[in-house]
C-alpha cells in the first residue's frame, strides 16, 4: 500500500508527492528516491524505517528544504518548499522546522542555556516569554541545574535531552529526528524517546523520526518503510 | 551580543594561540608599512620644511645654472630695474663635532634686505626683534665677524649659548663661530625648519664658504598680478647668460623628486610585509572556517542564512584586523623612529642633505596604514568567508568534500598561475621604463608562482614517496599522504612559506649581485694610488674646493709621479639633478672607464681632445641618451650643446654623472678650482706611508681626507652596505611576518589533526612515533617549500635586477648566483617548518588518547 493514501488534511501536515532524487557516483547515477509519496497529518507521529543507504537522510534533507528533489513536490504546513528560493527555504526552516540529530550537534562554544535560546534568537523571540519557555523546557528535560554548562561537560543522554529541547523551543510545525536514540544505550534511549514523545504530544508538532530502532518506531502513530526509493506502509 | 557572535567569540578565545598569531601578523605588516611611510615622509617633510623656512615668503629665485651667481647680478637688478624686494643668499654646509652626524646648513643673508622675506630674520627696523628672537641684536649680528644666530634647540644640543663659540669644519677648514643669539620661533614649522641652520651675515658666510663675490641665489618677491608677470619678464631679459629665474618651489620639487625611486622601492618592500601578513590572515581564517565546517553546516540546517555566516566570519576578521592595525600603528611609530635614521642617512649619503629631528606623526599616513591593514585582513578573509557561506546544510557533513574540492582546484590554480605569469611578463615587456609597471609585474609573477605551488607540492611529495617509505616506514608514508589528503590546508601554508623564502632569496641574490657589480666597478675605476678630497656632508660624493696650495704641495711630493684632478659641480634641472665633473685625466687613469659600447681608445682620445662628454649609465638611461646624441649643458655663458662620446658604467650616483675634460670645462666655466685629486705613486712607494707624509703637509686649522686606494674602496663599500641596511632590515621584518604565518599555519594544521592523531594513539602508535609523524610532515612541508622557493626566488631576482632596479636607478647589474643563498633558503624553510612542528608534536605525544579523541 502506498503511504500517500493514509493521513489527514495535507495543508496542515506534510505532503510529499512522487519525490525522485539520484546522485552521481563515479560516473554512475544512483537513484536514492524513486517516486516517494506520503501524506502526514498535522500532529501525527511517523517513523521511517529502512536499511542503511535506503535514502532516509536524503528524505529528511528534502522534507526540511535543505536539498531539492530532481522532481516531485514537498509541502510542509501548507508551504510548497520546492517553489521557494534557497533563502526562503532557509528562513522557513528557521521558523517552522526543528531538528534532532544522532550526534546531538549542540554548539560547543555556547552553554546549554545559550544553545536553547539560539532558535528563539534566530526567529526574534528572545523576550521574557522566550526565557520563561527555555527555563520550563530545561525543567521538563530534567536539566535545570546544567543551564550554564558547556555541552562537552554533559553525558550523551543529557546532550540529546538538550538537543530535543532546543529543537522544540521555537514551537516548530515539524520536528525531524535522525536516529535520535542511535547513539545512546537502551535505557537512555528509552528515556529520550519518552521525552520526545511527551513534548511533541504536548506541543502538537508533527514528528518524523528516521530510525533503525523498532522500539522507537513502535511508539509512533504510523511506521513507513523506505524501500527501493519508495515509501510504503508495509515492507514488501 | 547575539548568540552567534558569542559562539564565534568563544571559538576565537578557545583558539587564542591562532588568534594571537593572526593579530601579530596584521600588526607586523601594518607596522612595517607605517614605519617606512613615516620615515620617508619625515625625511621629505624635514627637507620641505627646511626649504620653505629658508625660502621664507620669496616667490621667485634667481639661480646660476652652474650653481652660483656673481654678486654683480644683484647690483644690476637693483640699479637698473629698481628691484627693491630682492635678497641675496649664500648657502653651504658645515659640520661640527658638537653635533655629530648632523649636517649644518650655513645660510648667509643680508639682514637689511630681509624685511619682506624671512620673518625669523627680520621683523622690521628692529631686525631680530620679531618672533621669539630673544636678545639678538642686529648690530652685533652684522659687526661680529662670522657671528652666527641659530635655533635655540640646535644650540642646546650643541651645548652652546649666546657668547659661546661653535667649532665647525667647512670644506676642510676649522672655524670657531661666535654665537651672537638664539632664535625660539613660536611657530612649530618654523622651529623645525630652523633646526640645523646657522644664520650668518652674508659677508661672513662668503668668507666661511670660500665664495667671495659669489651668491648662491637671489630671492625675489613678485606680486601675483599682471604687474608681477611683467616684472618677471623684465628680470629675465636683464639676467646675464647662465642665470635664470624660476618660482621658488621648482628647485625644491626637483630635489625632492630625486628620492622618488628610492622611496618607491622601500614602499614596495614594506607592502611585501603586509602581503605576508595578509597570507597569514588568509591561513588563520581558512583554518577557523575549516575547523567549523560541521558547525556551520549545523547552523545552516537550523535556518542560519548564507549571508549571516558570511557576515559572522567577516566580522571575526574585522576584529582581528582592527586589533592588529591598532597594535601595528603603535609598533610602526616605534619602528619608524629607528628607520628614520637609516633612511635619512641613505638620503644624506646619496641624494641631498637633510636634517630630521624626529618622526612626524602624519594622521593621513596613520589612517592609511590602519585602513590598509583592515582592508587586507577583510580581503584575505573573503575567500574563506565565502567558503563558510557555501557550507551545505547537511545532517552529517563530510570533511572529505572540502578536501576533494581543494584537490580539484590544484590544476585550476596552476592554470591561473601561468596566466598571472604571462600577464606579469606582458607588463615587463609592455613598458620598458615604467617602474610601477615593473612592480605590478613583480606582483603578478609572485602571485602566479604562489598559485603554482600546490601543483609543485603534489609533484614533489609524490616524488618523495619512495624515499619516505624506505626512510620512515609506515610513519613516513602516512606523513606524505597526510599532506596530500589535507591539501586544502597544507597548500596555502606551503605557498606562504615559498613566497616568504623566495623573497629572501630574491633580495639576497639582488644584493649579492649589486655588491659584486660595485666591487668589480670599484676595482676597475680606482686606478690611482691615493685619493684626496674634503670632508663633506655627503659621504659618497666629494664636495667643496681643495686649497690650491695643498694641491701644489701634494703634487710636488717626491713619491707622486702623476695626478688627475676632478672638479665637481652639482647641477639641478627640472627633470632631475646630475653631477658635472671636469676631469684632468692622467693617461694612467684612462682605463678606469668601462664603456657600454664603442671603441674605448677612440672615445678617450676624443674626450681628452675636448670633443665631447661622457655620460654615466643612469644619466643616459634616465634621459634616454646614447652616444652621438647632444646634451645641453648650462654654462655661465649660457646653454651649450655638447656631443656624448660614450656611456660608462657608474654606480657612484643614481642621479647621473657627466664627465667633461678639463680643457672643455675651462672653455665655458671660469672656475679653476679642484674638488678632489687622484695621485699616482712611483713604483715601490707605499700608499699608507705617503698618505701620512701628505697629511703632515696640511697647514694647521685645515683638514683634508687622503685615502689609499684600498681605504677608499672599503669606505665606498661601507656606504654601499649602509645603503642596503634598510633593505636588509625590511627583508628581515618581512621574513619574520612570513615565519609567524607559517608557524601558525603549520601549528594549526597539526593541532587540528589532534583527533586523528588521538585515534592513531589509540591504535597503538607510540608517543615517539607520533612525534616523528608530526615532525616528518612539517619537515617535509618545509623541505618542499624550500626547494620550490629556490627557482621562484631566482625568477624574482631576475625581475628585480633587470627590471625594477634598472628602472629605478638606471644601473645594469650582473647577476651573481652564489650557492650559499640557495642553501640558506632551503635550510631556512626546513628549520622554520620543523620548529613549527615541535609544539604540536610535543603536545600530541603527551596528550592521553582518550582526551584527544574527545576533542571539542
Amino acid at each position: 500500500m502506498d503511504a500517500a493514501r493514509g493521513g489527514g488534511p495535507a495543508e496542515a501536515g506534510v505532503h510529499i508527492s512522487d519525490l525522485r532524487k539520484s546522485y552521481r557516483e563515479g560516473g554512475r547515477t544512483h537513484a536514492v528516491l524513486a517516486g516517494a509519496s506520503a501524506r502526514i497529518a498535522s500532529g501525527e507521529r511517523i517513523a521511517v524505517l529502512g536499511p542503511s543507504g535506503s535514502g532516509k537522510s536524503t528524505l529528511l534533507n528534502l522534507i526540511s528544504g535543505i536539498d531539492l528533489p530532481d522532481s516531485g513536490s514537498v509541502s510542509v504546513a501548507g508551504t510548497e518548499l520546492t517553489a521557494l528560493t534557497e533563502r526562503e527555504r532557509t528562513l522557513f526552516r528557521r521558523r517552522r522546522v526543528g531538528f534532532v540529530f544522532q550526534f546531538f550537534n549542540l554548539l560547543p562554544t555556547l552553554t546549554v542555556w545559550e544553545n536553547l535560546l539560539l532558535p528563539l534568537e534566530l526567529t526574534g523571540r528572545t523576550g521574557s516569554a522566550g526565557h520563561a519557555r527555555a527555563a520550563s523546557l530545561l525543567e521538563r528535560v530534567g536539566l535545570p541545574d546544567r543551564a550554564h554548562a558547556f555541552p562537552d561537560r554533559l553525558s550523551g543522554g543529557e546532550q540529546q535531552r538538550v538537543a530535543i529541547a532546543r529543537a522544540l523551543i521555537h514551537e516548530p510545525a515539524l520536528l525531524l529526528a535522525d536516529e535520535p536514540t542511535g547513539n545512546l544505550d537502551e535505557d537512555m534511549g528509552a528515556a529520550v524517546a519518552d521525552l520526545l514523545d511527551e513534548l511533541v504530544r504536548t506541543q502538537g508538532s508533527t514528528l518524523l523520526v528516521v530510525t533503525h530502532s523498532l522500539d522507537l518506531a513502535a511508539r509512533m502513530d504510523r511506521v513507513l518503510h523506505l524501500d527501493h526509493g519508495r515509501l510504503l506502509e508495509r515492507p514488501q | 551580543m547575539s548568540l552567534l557572535t558569542r559562539a564565534s567569540t568563544r571559538y576565537l578565545w578557545r583558539h587564542r594561540a591562532q588568534l594571537v598569531l593572526s593579530v601579530v601578523g596584521v600588526a607586523l605588516g601594518v607596522a612595517v608599512v607605517l614605519a617606512i611611510d613615516l620615515a620617508t615622509e619625515s625625511a621629505r617633510q624635514g627637507f620641505r620644511v627646511s626649504a620653505e623656512t629658508v625660502s621664507g615668503r620669496a616667490t621667485h629665485r634667481i639661480t646660476g645654472d652652474a650653481g652660483f651667481l656673481d654678486e654683480t647680478v644683484l647690483t644690476g637688478l637693483r640699479v637698473d630695474l629698481g628691484l627693491r624686494a630682492s635678497a641675496p643668499v649664500v648657502e653651504g654646509f658645515a659640520a661640527s663635532n658638537r653635533l655629530p652626524g648632523m649636517a649644518l646648513r650655513v645660510l648667509g643673508v643680508d639682514p637689511f634686505s630681509e624685511g619682506p622675506f624671512r620673518p625669523f630674520v627680520a621683523g622690521g627696523a628692529a631686525g631680530f626683534a620679531a618672533d621669539g628672537a630673544a636678545g639678538v641684536d642686529i648690530g652685533s649680528f652684522v659687526t661680529t665677524p662670522r657671528g652666527v644666530v641659530m635655533a635655540a634647540r640646535t644650540a642646546e644640543s650643541a651645548g652652546v649659548g649666546p657668547g659661546d663659540s661653535l667649532p665647525v669644519l667647512v670644506e676642510g677648514v676649522r672655524w670657531s663661530l661666535p654665537v651672537v643669539g638664539v632664535l625660539e620661533p613660536t611657530e612649530r614649522l618654523t622651529r623645525e625648519g630652523l633646526a640645523g641652520i646657522l644664520l650668518m651675515d652674508i659677508a661672513g658666510a662668503q668668507e666661511l664658504l670660500g665664495a667671495s663675490g659669489r651668491l648662491s641665489h637671489i630671492d625675489l618677491l613678485l606680486p601675483e598680478s599682471g604687474a608681477g608677470t611683467e616684472r618677471l619678464r623684465l628680470i629675465e631679459a636683464a639676467l646675464p647668460p647662465g642665470a635664470s629665474v624660476a618660482p621658488v618651489g621648482t628647485r625644491a620639487e626637483a630635489m625632492a623628486g630625486m628620492i622618488d625611486a628610492f622611496e618607491l622601492n622601500l614602499t614596495a618592500l614594506s607592502l611585501l610585509a603586509l602581503i605576508f601578513g595578509t597570507f597569514l590572515i588568509y591561513n588563520a581564517v581558512t583554518f577557523s572556517v575549516v575547523q567549523r565546517r560541521d558547525l556551520f553546516g549545523r547552523l545552516r540546517t537550523m535556518g542560519v542564512s548564507r549571508s549571516e555566516l558570511l557576515g559572522l566570519v567577516l566580522r571575526e576578521a574585522a576584529w582581528i584586523g582592527l586589533a592588529g592595525a591598532a597594535i601595528g600603528l603603535g609598533l610602526g611609530v616605534v619602528l619608524a623612529r629607528g628607520l628614520v635614521r637609516l633612511v635619512t642617512r641613505t638620503i644624506n649619503d646619496l641624494y641631498f642633505t637633510v636634517a630630521v629631528e624626529g618622526v612626524a606623526l602624519d594622521p593621513v599616513l596613520l589612517a592609511k596604514a590602519g585602513a590598509l591593514g583592515l582592508g587586507a585582513t577583510l580581503l584575505a578573509a573573503l575567500p574563506p568567508a565565502l567558503e563558510a557561506a557555501r557550507a551545505e546544510p547537511r545532517l552529517t557533513t563530510l570533511r572529505s568534500v572540502f578536501e576533494e574540492s581543494a584537490r580539484r582546484l590544484v590544476p585550476r590554480a596552476a592554470l591561473v598561475g601561468i596566466v598571472f605569469m604571462v600577464v606579469g611578463g606582458a607588463f615587463l615587456g609592455f613598458s620598458s621604463r615604467s617602474l610601477p609597471a615593473s612592480f605590478t609585474a613583480l606582483f603578478f609573477v609572485v602571485s602566479g608562482l604562489a598559485l603554482l605551488t600546490p601543483a609543485g607540492t603534489v609533484l614533489l611529495v609524490r616524488a618523495s614517496r619512495p624515499l619516505l617509505r624506505s626512510g620512515g616506514g609506515l610513519v613516513g608514508v602516512m606523513a606524505g599522504r597526510g599532506i596530500l589528503t589535507s591539501l586544502g590546508r597544507t597548500a596555502p601554508a606551503v605557498a606562504a612559506l615559498v613566497v616568504a623564502v623566495s623573497v629572501t632569496v630574491g633580495l639576497g641574490v639582488m644584493i649579492q649581485s649589486f655588491r659584486g657589480s660595485v666591487v668589480r666597478w670599484l676595482d676597475g675605476t680606482l686606478r690611482a694610488d691615493i685619493y684626496v678630497s674634503l670632508p663633506g656632508p655627503r659621504t659618497s660624493l666629494a664636495t667643496g674646493t681643495l686649497d690650491p696650495e695643498i694641491v701644489a704641495s701634494f703634487v710636488a711630493h717626491s713619491g707622486v709621479v702623476a695626478h688627475s684632478t676632478y672638479r665637481a659641480v652639482d647641477l639641478l634641472e627640472a627633470v632631475g639633478g646630475y653631477r658635472l665633473v671636469a676631469l684632468q685625466l692622467d693617461p694612467r687613469g684612462e682605463s678606469a672607464f668601462d664603456f657600454q659600447g664603442g671603441d674605448a681608445d677612440e672615445i678617450m682620445a676624443r674626450f681628452q681632445a675636448g670633443e665631447g662628454i661622457l655620460a654615466s649609465e643612469p644619466f643616459a638611461f634616465r634621459r634616454e641618451l646614447a652616444p652621438g646624441d647632444e646634451l645641453t649643458v648650462p654654462t655661465p655663458a649660457g646653454p651649450t650643446s655638447v656631443p656624448i662620446l660614450g656611456v660608462f658604467r657608474d654606480y657612484g650616483s643614481d642621479q647621473g654623472t657627466v664627465m667633461m675634460s678639463r680643457r672643455l670645462y675651462d672653455r665655458y666655466f671660469e672656475d679653476p678650482e679642484i674638488t678632489s685629486l687622484a695621485l699616482f705613486l712611483s713604483p715601490g712607494s707605499q700608499s699608507e706611508v705617503v698618505v701620512d707624509e701628505l697629511l703632515a703637509l696640511v697647514p694647521a686649522g685645515r683638514t683634508v681626507i687622503a685615502r689609499s686606494n684600498d681605504t677608499l674602496r672599503e669606505a665606498s663599500l661601507e656606504v654601499f652596505d649602509r645603503t642596503f641596511e634598510v633593505t636588509v632590515v625590511l627583508r628581515m621584518l618581512a621574513f619574520i611576518v612570513a615565519f609567524v604565518g607559517v608557524l601558525s599555519a603549520l601549528m594549526a594544521l597539526e593541532l587540528e589533526r589532534s583527533r586523528e592523531l588521538g585515534v592513531m594513539r589509540a591504535w597503538g602508535l607510540t608517543p615517539g612515533e607520533l612525534r616523528r609523524l608530526v615532525l616528518t610532515q612539517t619537515g617535509l612541508l618545509g623541505l618542499v617549500s624550500g626547494v620550490l622557493a629556490v627557482p621562484v626566488g631566482v625568477v624574482l631576482s631576475v625581475v628585480m635586477i633587470h627590471f625594477v632596479n634598472r628602472r629605478s636607478f638606471g644601473w645594469t647589474l650582473e647577476m651573481q648566483l652564489g650557492p650559499e643563498v640557495l642553501v640558506q633558503a632551503v635550510a631556512l624553510a626546513l628549520v622554520g617548518a620543523l620548529l613549527a612542528g615541535v609544539y604540536p608534536a610535543w603536545r600530541m605525544s603527551r596528550t592521553a588518547p582518550a582526551l584527544a579523541l574527545r576533542g571539542e
